[in-house]
């Protein structure tokens, strides 16, 4: 018996499943060629698991403004922001962010992970009450347990639920916060943010919408799905990540609430961890830039996600409610999409596989993130390549909607892809879609 | 057990049986956990069919110290007789 030993039941289930010749939760990359390209057992592979979703990780931009930051003021802060000081540069991007948003404030923090962490366990305290979709992400969850207020599920994207659950605490007092997500993270659909937005005025509660998957995806400016449903007057707080379209690393909320800048000193997750180095706060503030100045690669992503949902939709696969860059086939057996999953990665595609607990209903999700950066070429293999594997596991009926008009091999795609450079124009993503 | 404990018993089986889809049997005794072989996900399911079966709020913490199903129904019985 060792300190380790409770783990053995998990132990055995991933050695399971790592016996069946698949070890999702241990892939690496030999190298990274691209934001949607990269080479995985010495094979080139299309990327469709990076939730890069605007294909700025290697935007020239971003990357010289990087460069810049790390030699004119160092590799790391080696401190907090409230220990130690804060550089000029985060507060240029505080600044940024609230004006992107048209807030008063914004707080940035080392992840997205942290940002929900903080805010969410420090806004409501032991008298107040919390407000959780039963399909939160794990941030927020966590959260809920840093904290010290009782903490209320309700079921997923329901409106009529939390106004039920609501009414039973009317006559507590303290605070009531609402948490729920732009867009979730494994199935990709949308919270129906207008209806909370109704629920939440009715109660008098506060609400906050975790935009990390919807942050330069939605709306007509790219702040997400309160942009979208035009209720961001009443979205009190708005968490979101850089670790996906602003492709680095780190976390933020923006408010308009008066007040808003005490939670610097008492926000935990904000005051005990080292800040964001020069580099990534140079980085997201130049990709943000970039979010804002070129449109026209949200419009891509959004033709990018439609053909892949709609690909895989019509050759038989059951996937999400909404047409979103993320699109996951939902699965009923693990065992079935480990394989499938092994599969697609000796083909030459990457995506994620999504295992319970981290799904919901216990089922097993193909977990796809399409980017601006992909190619309409790139999608078309994708969804050539998993519609001929589905059929061979028989999942699939053999007479559905052809797909795509004309073949697209593997071979074709890596003999063009390897003439490329690695590091691309930034024209590049905007080539095709004019 | 009092008449009103076996009641509440049967009525909290009956949610169980429709958070997991099969057929338990319940006793005092039992550890939720390691006996009826519930995860941390179904816990919270099955603490969000109690709160609507009875029309009561259990916010999370309160099924922390939940740990046999006598505790459950002790706390059952004290967020029923607030309410």
């Amino acid at each position: 018996m060792s300190i380790l030993s409770k783990f053995s039941p998990l132990a055995e289930r991933y050695g399971r499943m790592r016996d069946s010749g698949a070890d999702p939760f241990s892939i690496k990359f030999d190298d990274v060629l691209s934001s949607v390209e990269a080479v995985v057992n010495g094979r080139k592979t299309v990327l469709f698991g990076t939730n890069n979703y605007l294909g700025l990780t290697f935007d020239p931009h971003s990357v010289e403004r990087s460069v810049e930051a790390i030699r004119m003021h160092g590799t790391g802060t080696t401190g907090s922001r409230i220990a130690n000081g804060s550089y000029k540069g985060h507060e240029e991007l505080e600044a940024a962010l609230a004006d992107f948003y048209g807030r008063k404030h914004c707080m940035v923090f080392s992840t997205g992970y942290q940002a929900n962490l903080a805010m969410i366990s420090t806004l409501v305290g032991q008298n107040d009450h919390l407000f959780l979709d039963a399909d939160s992400h794990a941030s927020i969850y966590d959260a809920s347990r840093l904290g010290h207020a009782p903490v209320v599920r309700f079921r997923h994207n329901n409106p009529d639920d939390l106004a039920k659950r609501l009414n039973r605490l009317k006559d507590q007092p303290g605070d009531k916060l609402i948490v729920v997500e732009g867009i979730y993270s494994m199935l990709g659909d949308t919270a129906p943010l207008k209806e909370f937005v109704d629920v939440k005025r009715e109660f008098g509660a506060y609400l906050l919408v975790d935009e990390a998957h919807s942050m330069g995806v939605l709306g007509e400016k790219g702040r997400g799905l309160a942009e979208r449903e035009g209720v961001e007057d009443d979205v009190d707080f708005v968490v979101g990540t850089f670790s996906k379209s602003l492709a680095s690393v780190g976390g933020y909320c923006v408010s308009s609430l008066d007040g808003f800048e005490i939670l610097r000193i008492a926000a935990r997750p904000y005051m005990f961890t080292a800040s964001l180095p020069p580099a990534i706060v140079a980085s997201t503030t130049a990709a943000l830039e970039t979010l804002r100045a070129e449109p026209q690669r949200r419009e891509k992503l959004t033709a990018n996600a439609e053909r892949f949902y709609t690909g895989l939709r019509s050759a038989g696969f059951q996937v999400g409610p909404e047409a979103n860059p993320i699109v996951a086939v939902i699965l009923d057996k693990v065992d079935v999409a480990v394989a499938f999953w092994k599969r697609l990665v000796d083909e030459g595609m990457y995506l994620n596989l999504a295992l319970p607990p981290a799904t919901p209903s216990h089922q097993a999700f193909l977990r796809s993130s399409v980017s601006a950066a992909h190619t309409f070429e790139h999608i078309d293999f994708a969804v050539e390549l998993m519609t001929r594997v589905g059929r061979e596991f028989g999942l699939l009926p053999d007479n559905v909607t052809p797909f795509p008009a004309r073949p697209v091999s593997a071979e074709r795609l890596s003999a063009r892809a390897a003439t490329r450079p690695a590091l691309r124009p930034a024209a590049d993503v905007g080539a095709g879609m004019a | 057990m009092s008449e009103d404990q076996a009641a509440l018993l049967s009525e909290v089986s009956e949610v169980l049986e429709s958070v997991l889809n099969r057929k338990v049997e319940l006793k005092p005794e039992m550890n939720i956990v390691n006996d009826l072989g519930l995860d941390s996900i179904a816990v919270m399911n099955f603490t969000m069919a109690l709160e609507d079966k009875f029309d009561i709020s259990i916010p999370l913490h309160d099924m922390a110290s939940v740990v046999t199903v006598q505790d459950l129904l002790n706390t059952l019985s004290a967020l029923r007789s607030d309410a």
